[in-house]
């Protein structure tokens, strides 16, 4: 390597959305790392003003497709504060089989399609496909369960309309859900093995470092998607409402996403915040991969996003088995009407890649202000500071070959959702 | 008894390509899991950045390209495409027409709210006020949706693969609804679009009982100003009527809309 050189990953392949990486080095030493957003601004929180509830609950999906119902489910929980609606049992119990759905459709695109491929050593999925055909084959079966979930309950794949304020628009009838139920069982085994694939993987060291995690701390003891604390490494809880005093955001000039920080320093979200911060309510098979996979280098090292996620696949499809139980106990619920038409509200969700807060003021039933906090632009941070400790650490050992593709795998292994990072930016004069 | 030739042509090279927007297209494309190793088969996929990594960025036969144009370089990359691509094809709304984000197009506002959200911050590239990919370049054909149908957009990869002309799809989600057998939601006085906006989802939102929110745009032949009057019968405002249709109607919208004003004068 170069005494002076410039690092330009452009574009960054297999990531949802339009990002690069730049990395400057000089004297032998990174001088500068920036996770370049290159897609535009859609400035989500202004095109919503003056909307009603139900518009927004349609536009908000639209900042990104892999996760279009975690957004959809944050808007729902925020409105519904915002609104003083409460909803039954059963509705709540359909969200969460619907959320499972994004989960299994999200992490085994993710798992198998974007980053697999860097481990066995292939550009894409398709050519692993000659070498690990049972794999692919398994893959594909798993997504297309958990797009088949979405279709059922969101209405569409992506961008459906079935979840509404209160309720949904049509429900699934008993038989579909015993198929649901059936399915879900047929697969984990398949999951099962993911998590072997996974534990045989030789994970690189070179970029370990402390770090901090923050996930949303689910309202009852077991291990779950949503909540209204958010909770913290270091041992603190916080109420979501509460986010802009717990996560500082600040712009930067290479993206138009904001970055965070927790307590002034970088941070992570996703899977493997959560599996940190929660993994000993897991149950299950759940439970026995997550004794299998976790070891203590998951505190310091992202690449263990991707078995975290492994983790969660098992965990989501024994979700919907247990959640499709409760359901067939459950009366087809009503949509329930909210009490007023003006409020304050803010929804927490655990999007596939980490926390997702959604924040609205409504007057008269239109919103007067929207925020959105997006899992991505959360980790920004994080992944430049990892790639910033593997750059340090292969340039000094001089283990450069490759060295770009150790950065993409850091980046990757993330899941980011560039998308959601860049739906707006807002600065502060004061 | 004359030899059957057989028929030797190189594959197609394809690229499927993604600038501002939510990759719903592209994703939708991926989560067509019976046909994904097909299509990968069946054309050469030099480019797909989503899906892997190493793209080869040199002539194409066909690209595909989602999402708006909402940067100073994305206004350079898609010019580039269109350079050493012989087919464009723009997929999804974003790229139709702007997308959701395009929702205040030329009202004049854009700078303004450039300037309220970001202030005087230097970006490393400029934002521009997002635009369809047909402001910048020429189309050869579009996929509206948001996102895509599997459908017609394996139909459409499907006839340019051999060689053929794609078929259009001229009916508006009314057309789809009838052959659904759904019971009209305007004769419930729902705020359904459904009349005026482009079909191809199957009427998938009032197949649920759920008005039409018209995600996919402007359908050519729909009667916009019987539509306003319609639904402005049933108690909805103009300006409500106005808000919906350009929720997601970004660019196209305004050729069908331009003239029609409020009862009210």
């Amino acid at each position: 390597m170069k005494e002076s050189e410039r690092i330009d990953i452009k574009p960054l392949a297999r990531v949802e959305g339009n990002g690069g990486i730049k990395v400057e080095i000089s004297d032998n030493r990174i001088t500068n790392v920036e996770v370049q957003i290159l897609e535009g601004p859609r400035l989500f929180e202004t095109l919503v003003i003056g909307k009603t509830p139900e518009e927004n609950l349609s536009l908000v999906p639209r900042i990104c497709a892999i996760c279009n119902l975690s957004h959809k489910y944050a808007s729902l929980r925020a409105l519904e504060k915002a609104l003083d609606l409460e909803i039954p049992e059963a509705t709540d119990a359909f969200r969460h089989l619907m959320h499972h759905g994004e989960i299994i459709e999200s992490h085994s695109l993710h798992i198998y399609f974007l980053a697999l491929p860097d481990f066995f050593g292939y550009d894409n999925a398709v050519e692993m496909a000659k070498e690990h055909g049972d794999l692919v084959t398994g893959a594909l079966q798993m997504k297309a369960f958990g797009n088949k979930i979405m279709k059922l309950i969101g209405g569409r794949m992506i961008h459906g309309e079935n979840p509404i304020l209160g309720g949904f628009g049509r429900l699934p009838q008993r038989e579909v859900l015993l198929s649901i139920q059936s399915e879900a069982r047929e697969l984990l085994g398949f999951a099962m093995n993911t998590v072997d694939t996974l534990e045989g993987l030789e994970i690189q060291e070179h970029m370990e470092r402390d770090t901090q995690f923050l996930c949303c701390k689910p309202p009852h003891d077991g291990y779950d998607y949503y909540g209204d604390e958010l909770i913290t490494s270091d041992g603190k809880e916080h109420p979501a409402k509460d986010y802009k005093n717990v996560i500082q955001e600040r712009v930067v000039s290479h993206s138009f996403a904001k970055r965070s920080t927790y307590n002034g320093r970088p941070f992570s979200v996703g899977a493997l915040a959560r599996v940190l911060l929660l993994g000993n309510r897991l149950k299950g098979e759940a439970r026995k991969a997550y004794e299998k996979l976790y070891n203590e280098r998951w505190h310091r090292n992202p690449l263990y996003n991707n078995h975290a996620q492994a983790i969660e696949q098992v965990f989501s499809l024994e979700g919907v088995i247990e959640t499709v139980n409760q359901l067939l106990d459950m009366e087809s619920p009503e949509i329930a009407e909210p009490r007023r038409s003006s409020g304050i509200g803010t929804g927490a969700v655990e999007a596939p890649r980490g926390t997702l807060i959604h924040h609205y003021e409504i007057k008269n039933g239109r919103t007067a202000y929207a925020d959105y906090v997006t899992p991505t632009a959360m980790f920004l941070d994080d992944i430049e500071a990892f790639i910033r400790e593997s750059g340090e650490n292969l340039l000094s050992s001089r283990t450069t070959d490759n060295i770009e593709l150790q950065f993409e795998m850091i980046a990757r292994a993330y899941d980011p959702c560039i998308s959601c990072s860049a739906h707006l930016v807002t600065v502060e004069y004061k | 008894m004359s030899e059957r030739k057989k028929k030797t042509s190189a594959k197609p090279r394809l690229g499927v390509y993604g600038f501002t927007g939510c990759a719903g297209d592209q994703l939708l494309i991926l989560h067509t899991e019976d046909q994904i190793l097909n299509l990968f088969e069946a054309a050469d996929i030099r480019s797909f950045v989503m899906a892997s990594s190493n793209p080869v960025e040199e002539n194409l036969d066909v690209a595909f390209v989602e999402g708006s144009i909402s940067t100073e370089e994305e206004e350079e990359h898609i010019k580039e495409i269109r350079q050493r691509a012989q087919i464009v094809v723009a997929l999804g709304n974003c790229a139709v027409s702007g997308g959701p984000q395009a929702m205040f197009a030329r009202d004049g506002s854009f700078a303004k709210r450039l300037k309220d959200v970001y202030g005087d911050v230097e970006f490393i590239t400029d934002p521009v006020e997002a635009t369809p990919i047909d402001q910048v370049i020429t189309v050869d054909y579009y996929l509206p949706g948001c996102p895509i149908s599997q459908q017609q957009t394996m139909a459409l990869i499907a006839r340019l693969i051999h060689g053929a002309e794609p078929e259009d799809f001229l009916h508006p989600v009314c057309h789809e609804c009838k052959l659904n057998e759904n019971k009209c939601l305007l004769l419930e006085k729902k705020f359904c679009l459904g009349a005026v906006t482009a079909g191809g989802c199957g009427s998938a939102c009032p197949n649920l009982g759920l008005p039409c929110v018209g995600c996919w745009g402007p359908n050519r032949d729909g009667n916009f100003e019987e539509q306003f009057r319609l639904l402005e019968s049933f108690g909805i405002s103009f300006e409500d009527v106005m808000q919906r249709v350009r929720n997601y109607g970004g660019h196209k919208i305004l050729d069908y809309i331009g003239e029609i004003k409020s009862t009210n004068g």
